[in-house]
């Protein structure tokens, strides 16, 4: 394993700092967030209260900027009377690794608490069956749209300007016409998915299946491929692969939408979970709940990455990435 | 819930877009949407102990966040909502026209103005920035507050916030202070030490009243059953009362919001909840914040005045005592 290697443009990794080089990309801003909060002359902005001293307004647990509290002791002692105590901390929305790894565990074991409340697996499984009904019905419509665009110019001149325009548009300002139209469950949610996913899904299809290398088409003519044979015969084949890779993309595209799609009608699914914690500053749940989301949607990716390689023995670019 | 059924009529609705909405819910349970309100979380009580069931009512409640839920009220997805006698006229004036036919309380302390420490009192807060969330409740209480040390709108800025992100804003330290109600108000105090209250809706008992908005078109075709769900109210008001389940209620309550019950106690202090035969002399016609009429129309003279929307309300078009005298021993 030799450094200079390192540094050599679109020079494959051997397989072991590729492994190395993975395992660190996870390790470096986990030791930065430790650092943070766990060392306390970085950052540690405020002052976590242990004993009130003389001061009214602080209570045991509270916290106050460190300028406040230093002003405090001082005036404290110049008064003669009993000083706060506290410790350095960070503010209540940047929990340290290990509150949150508690809150993680503790938020799947913690039983609803009210007779029609569910379980944090329940909000989990919901908010996944939002992203798989937007992103199929999106995928419906866009990935046959944008095959025909990218294989016929007058498919794309009449979809795409259209299509270029509308994807500007932001998804969740729908949010009340959804409403009014889908009611307040899962319709409007699934919808904004879709509104926000589509748009972006046509013309990144259009776009790989535009990258078919045109002497594959030229063979097929030569060969005397018929025009209707053309579309399933060859153009499909030939990007199958680019748009198996594309749609992977989509689907962690579709992921960001969840959190605002949510809000939208009634409360519920993971978004229901972060905003009620957020409420009350439970702020390791917040995190906990936004890692879980992370962890769902690399988890999704890597296991399709998998099948990906599986269903396309003969694509090549797949291994490089 | 008919989830599987909506998510096939999304698939249908989105292949074709062309399909036009139908059906407010004309039969079935009444839907009714709250939020994180000590008086609308009080419903849980009623939900948890199978109460509607037994008064004979079917009645399905959805929760929300407090403008989502106002938002759905208005889209005819609703026949009820949790929302302030303020804001009831608010979306009435926007298109969502409703009828209260229960006060579930009125606010007393819950809701807050909270000012960064330095700052002791309304009068500190000239030329100032406020965080709240412009149009609905809090905005009212500054102003209510502000026009009693004899200033204006215009003598402070209004950062437009969400209710919700109140704590962290004014702990930001981009604004002075910040309207908000419980559980953000209190959230702020202690997230931001030193902060203090400047003022709160105990200074002014019965501006802000909470209600129960009923869409008109159902309540005229359903009277009998709203009728069973007032009763349901006074069930829960006198079982969140009584010393000896008081406990057993802020469990639930507490439950319903994810906190441990002797943390939501205090929510409960800044919040008079209303039994029907209080609320039958709050429905009575009168001046002043002590009737619900006299309150909404001084919300709605603010409201012209501040421009929160241009058209004057009926007021007497929205409130409707007679289910509540009717009910009421």
């Amino acid at each position: 394993m030799k450094r200079t290697k390192w540094f050599q443009v679109r020079k494959p990794l051997s397989p072991a700092s590729r492994t190395l080089f993975g395992i660190l990309s996870f390790v470096v801003p986990l030791t930065i967030w430790s650092l943070v909060s766990y060392v306390p002359w970085i950052w540690h902005p405020q002052v976590l209260i242990s004993n009130p001293g003389s001061v009214g307004y602080l209570k045991p647990g509270m916290r106050a900027n460190r300028a406040v509290f230093e002003q405090e002791v001082e005036t404290a002692i110049a008064n003669g009377a009993a000083p706060p105590e506290g410790r350095p901390a960070n503010p209540v929305y940047l929990p340290a690794p290990h509150e949150v790894a508690t809150a993680f565990y503790t938020s799947f074991t913690a039983a609803p608490e009210t007779r029609d409340g569910v379980w944090l697996h329940e909000s989990l499984w919901h908010s996944i069956q939002i992203i798989f009904w937007g992103f199929l019905i999106s995928s419906l419509i866009g990935v046959p749209l944008g095959i025909l665009s990218g294989a016929y110019p007058a498919a794309a001149r009449m979809t795409e300007p259209f299509t270029e325009f509308f994807r500007y548009l932001p998804a969740p300002a729908f949010g009340a016409l959804a409403v009014a139209i889908l009611g307040i469950y899962d319709g409007p949610k699934i919808a904004i998915i879709v509104i926000g996913t589509l748009f972006q899904q046509i013309l990144i299809i259009a776009n790989t299946t535009r990258q078919l290398d045109v002497a594959l088409v030229e063979a097929a003519l030569t060969l005397g491929t018929k025009r209707r044979q053309m579309l399933p015969r060859v153009v499909i084949p030939g990007v199958l692969p680019n748009l198996y890779r594309d749609q992977r993309i989509l689907l962690g595209w579709a992921w960001t939408y969840l959190i605002v799609a949510e809000l939208i009608g009634t409360s519920t699914g993971i978004t229901w979970f972060i905003t009620q914690q957020a409420r009350y500053q439970h702020f390791a749940n917040v995190y906990a709940a936004i890692m879980m989301i992370g962890i769902i949607g690399l988890g999704a990716d890597m296991a399709l990455a998998k099948l990906g390689t599986r269903l396309f023995p003969w694509d090549r670019t797949e291994a490089t990435s | 819930m008919g989830r599987r059924a909506s998510l096939g009529a999304t698939l249908g609705l989105a292949i074709s877009l062309a399909i036009g909405s139908a059906s407010a819910a004309w039969a079935g349970a009444l839907k009714i949407g709250y939020s994180d309100w000590p008086g609308w979380v009080a419903w849980q009580v009623a939900i948890d102990k199978g109460w509607f069931k037994e008064e004979g009512v079917e009645v399905e409640f959805e929760w929300f966040d407090y403008v989502p839920s106002m938002d759905a009220f208005s889209a005819g997805k609703l026949d009820a909502v949790g929302m302030t006698n303020g804001d009831a006229l608010v979306v009435g004036a926007t298109g969502g026209k409703s009828v209260t036919i229960l006060i579930n309380d009125y606010s007393n302390g819950n809701d807050m103005i909270v000012a960064k420490p330095g700052i002791k009192s309304l009068k500190d807060l000239k030329g100032k920035k406020i965080g709240v969330e412009v149009g609905f409740v809090d905005h009212l209480l500054i102003l209510n507050g502000l026009e009693k040390v004899g200033m204006k709108e215009s003598d402070v800025t209004l950062v437009n916030t969400k209710t919700n992100e109140t704590p962290q804003v004014l702990a930001s330290g981009d604004v002075d202070a910040i309207g908000a109600w419980q559980p953000s108000s209190g959230q702020a105090l202690k997230l931001v030490a030193g902060s203090t209250t400047v003022y709160t809706s105990a200074d002014e008992p019965g501006l802000i009243y909470d209600v129960l908005a009923v869409n008109p078109a159902t309540l005229a075709a359903r009277r009998a059953e709203w009728l069973k769900v007032l009763k349901v109210w006074d069930r829960v008001v006198a079982y969140i009362n009584d010393p000896k389940t008081t406990e057993d209620a802020v469990k639930i309550l507490a439950g319903r919001v994810g906190l441990k019950p002797e943390e939501y106690k205090p929510f409960l202090a800044g919040t008079k909840l209303l039994t029907l035969a209080e609320s039958k002399k709050v429905f009575e016609k009168g001046d002043g914040f002590k009737s619900i009429y006299g309150s909404s129309k001084i919300v709605d003279d603010f409201n012209i005045k501040y421009e929160v929307y241009k058209e004057k309300q009926d007021v007497g078009s929205y409130l409707d005592p007679s289910l509540t005298n009717e009910v009421a021993k």
